[in-house]
């Protein structure tokens, strides 16, 4: 049969992982040299605590988990006889992918006959969530391998996520943005908005005066890209600022009617990380990201 | 006297004769600022922008009168501080104009030339205000010129000239509104009245010298230029005032012409006269030592200055020359800002400004820093905010001199439009006057309230205010007036409905202290639940706060 894979840079949390049917692969960060394995290392992510500390200056950095690591989690399912999914965030935004293909190119000397299949959602937390749930829908309903691939194929350009940076220093830090001019070293109120591109990387594509004005902005993207929107979730992700991702809420039910599917999420912490607190983002099926 | 012709070497000795009448009364000048706040002094502005014009002259002593008008006016031009002085030196560069290819001029030539210093001030600004230095001299200039008659001098072309400068100063208020409610005359034009009062002691005969020119000495000089291996090419620029002594010689009877002999038979481009018990002297010499120990038989000296002028030849010269090996490729756009405190020139380096031009409130930058500026950003495009209503006229002056780049000026008239709008600059994709629109309309959406401290009583927008009281205002409007800062800062963040903005950006200046910005933060927060506020430690002169709303 088929095994379903994602990480837990994906925003997938091992109660919703359970529900869909995935087997979730922890994607570390450290701190002070300390490592951290989300859910291997904590049952329940403590959002308030680990954002607050960053907050007060703490900043994480995140690795590359081992070809060892990802031999660990697929052997077993290969031995066993089944193929494996695994739906994970952007390639582009990651060395951990070349230690996967070297364990999986080792893992297929050993066991010719399995298959494995690859997804990049070219996106990271919410970006990437809405795909993986998405295939989770499919899987549990029965489509095969070759019709997610092929959905796959045809979608992952279509889930787009907009989001706004409140301290560029956690950005900075990463690297992982392209397109933050040197006009913004410093924040002053100025919120940069980013997005993931078809690529799969964070660019940033303009900003605005005040968290107001970004969340303005954010709601703009769903109006003006958004496409069958009622059909699909609308993700709403936060690293520790509840009260904005409920005006975001408010503001998308006010604009699009209250019956869309609306989620809310709290920004992983290695993902986190990279984009640090008071963040808000919404990602949603559009005509192109 | 009756003089009929002015040379350049009259027409020197006036604009000096200027320059040091302002100077002595610059400080009257500034006392007529409308607002009680020492920013951006109109008699300081103008005073420094005719000593721009002095220290141009300095070079060329014996030129016609055309060319001395032309280093005069050029000098002015790079020099131009503020509005007024950027008037003050379109007025002369407009009699520079007028006096092209003239070697000497009677008084109708003079009359036609300071015609054209009207023309040239009025086309210096977009919608010229009556009621200013503009008028003042407009008046002047034609009610001179209406008296020129076959019997006139120039002596009675001046006499009319400023008989009409201050009669046209004392209508001002009647022509500006905010004179009449601050109860004064336009400064600029009070300004130019003292110019025109020292021109016209010059033409009567008193000797105006460049001697003690301030601004020469707080030139930063390249010591590099000249080193071990230099040759002394031009000597030293020797200049002194010397005390006769009644020990040492006749004090009464000190022979002027013979001292000049010496002079002229150990250096040149020899300056020397006798003002009572003292002796100016100016002398270009290899061997400064040895006229000073002449000299020093008859007196003791007041001031010496001796400057290497091999030293400075080489100096420009070699920054000159240093230039082009330096051109790194060009970028597209640049940004030059003007700011004073350090904290603010950090928020504005971080925001992106490639440079942050020393000025403001308390001292303009000239259009020579600004061009200076423009040089070092070594851009193609370059968008310029002089964050002062009283820096865009020099700025435009800046850019109409500089050929090397295009100059966009954005107009911030404060700190506050300036940070919102380079916070908010975004040239990807877009025509420089697509960005320059985008720009303007950032500025419209931004309040920037000020705290300072009054420096005199005075009662304006029917506020009583004390010295030593602190101010709220925006742009010309006084909104209140308390004894301490933060009251002030806080009744002005509420009349300015500070709740209805989404950042409050409060600029601390330098006598701010840490306990008095963090009550600020902490009541500004208390009562703006949904605003974002933001403390910047801006640390500059004068504004004790700077009050942002966006």
């Amino acid at each position: 049969m088929l095994i379903l894979f994602t990480d837990t840079d994906t925003d997938l949390t091992p109660k919703a992982a359970k529900e869909f049917g995935y087997h979730l692969i922890s994607m570390p960060y450290s701190i002070d040299g300390k490592t951290t394995y989300p859910y291997e290392d904590f049952e329940e992510f403590d959002a308030h605590s680990f954002y607050d500390m960053l907050r007060n200056g703490v900043l994480p950095n995140t690795s590359a988990i081992s070809s060892e690591s990802y031999k660990k989690y697929f052997e077993p399912h290969f031995k066993n006889g089944d193929d494996i999914l695994y739906v994970h965030f952007s390639a582009a935004m990651t060395a951990t992918f070349e230690a996967m293909d070297k364990a999986v190119a080792e893992l297929k000397q050993k066991y010719p006959e399995r298959k494995f299949y690859s997804i990049d959602t070219k996106g990271i937390t919410i970006g990437s969530l809405n795909i993986v749930e998405e295939i989770g829908d499919m899987y549990k309903s029965g489509k095969t391998v070759e019709e997610i691939m092929s959905w796959a194929k045809e979608e992952i350009d279509h889930f787009a996520v907009y989001f706004f940076a409140d301290d560029l220093k956690f950005f900075k830090h990463s690297g992982r943005v392209s397109g933050l001019a040197g006009t913004m070293g410093t924040l002053l109120g100025i919120r940069p908005i980013i997005c993931m591109n078809s690529e799969g990387k964070m660019v940033s594509v303009g900003k605005e005066k005040g968290r107001a004005k970004a969340l303005t902005r954010l709601i703009k993207y769903v109006e003006e890209l958004g496409s069958e929107i009622e059909k699909h979730r609308i993700i709403v992700a936060h690293t520790d600022a509840p009260e904005l991702a409920g005006e975001a809420i408010s503001m998308l039910k006010e604009k699009f009617g209250t019956d869309l599917r609306i989620e809310l999420v709290d920004v992983n912490p290695t993902a986190g990380s990279h984009c640090g607190p008071s963040t808000v983002g919404i990602s949603f099926h559009a005509i192109h990201r | 006297m009756n003089t009929r012709m002015m040379d350049g070497v009259l027409f020197a000795n006036m604009i000096r004769g200027g320059a040091a009448t302002l100077s002595a009364n610059k400080q009257i000048v500034n006392d007529l600022n409308v607002f009680p706040i020492p920013d951006g002094d109109t008699g300081d502005n103008m005073s420094m922008t005719i000593d721009s014009g002095v220290a141009a002259l300095h070079t060329n002593r014996n030129d016609s009168l055309a060319e001395t008008a032309s280093s005069a006016a050029k000098g002015m031009l790079l020099g131009a501080r503020g509005n007024s002085g950027v008037i003050l030196s379109r007025i002369f560069a407009g009699i520079s104009r007028g006096l092209e290819g003239v070697d000497k001029a009677d008084v109708t030539v003079i009359g036609k030339a300071f015609e054209s210093g009207v023309n040239e001030a009025y086309s210096a600004v977009s919608t010229p205000v009556e009621g200013t230095i503009l008028t003042v001299y407009k008046d002047a200039v034609n009610y001179a010129g209406s008296k020129i008659s076959p019997e006139s001098t120039l002596e009675s072309y001046f006499d009319s000239f400023i008989k009409e400068l201050k009669r046209s100063l004392e209508r001002t208020p009647l022509l500006l509104d905010v004179l009449k409610k601050a109860g004064v005359v336009d400064s600029g034009g009070a300004g130019f009245i003292y110019i025109a009062e020292g021109m016209k002691m010059a033409l009567n005969g008193k000797e105006f010298s460049a001697l003690t020119s301030e601004q020469s000495s707080s030139r930063k000089i390249d010591l590099s230029a000249f080193d071990e291996n230099s040759i002394l090419e031009f000597g030293y620029c020797t200049e002194f005032l010397l005390r006769l002594q009644t020990s040492k010689t006749d004090v009464e009877n000190f022979d002027t012409e013979a001292f000049k002999e010496y002079l002229n038979s150990v250096g040149d481009s020899v300056v020397c006269f006798k003002d009572g018990t003292i002796v100016k002297v100016h002398v270009h010499t290899k061997k400064p030592g040895d006229i000073l120990n002449y000299c020093q038989q008859y007196g003791e000296f007041l001031t010496t200055k001796i400057e290497n002028m091999t030293l400075q030849h080489n100096e420009t010269h070699s920054q000159a020359h240093f230039e082009p090996q330096v051109k790194k490729p060009r970028k597209p756009y640049g940004i030059v800002s003007v700011a004073s405190g350090k904290g603010i020139k950090d928020v504005f380096t971080s925001l992106g400004c490639d440079v942050v031009v020393d000025g403001g409130q308390c001292m303009n930058p000239s259009a020579e820093d600004l061009i200076s500026a423009f040089r070092k950003v070594n851009a193609e495009k370059i968008f310029v905010y002089p964050n002062n209503s009283n820096i865009i006229l020099t700025a435009q002056q800046a850019a109409l001199l500089y050929k090397e780049a295009q100059i966009y000026i954005i107009p911030s008239k404060t700190i506050g439009e300036g940070y919102a709008s380079i916070s908010m600059l975004d040239t990807q994709g877009k025509t420089a006057e697509e960005v320059i629109e985008e720009q303007k309309e950032v500025i419209s959406g931004v309040i920037t309230g000020i705290v300072s401290r009054s420096v005199r009583d005075t009662r304006q927008c029917g506020i009583q205010i004390h010295k030593d009281e602190y101010i709220g205002f925006v742009g010309d409007d006084i909104l209140n007036c308390s004894q301490d800062k933060n009251t002030a800062l806080l009744t002005l963040a509420e009349k300015l409905d500070a709740v209805n903005y989404d950042i409050i950006l409060v600029v601390c200046g330098e006598g701010v202290s840490v306990e008095e910005s963090e009550e600020v933060y902490d009541k500004l927060t208390k009562a703006n639940k949904r605003t974002e506020v933001i403390m910047i430690d801006g640390q500059q002169p004068v504004y004790d706060y700077i009050l942002i709303l966006e």
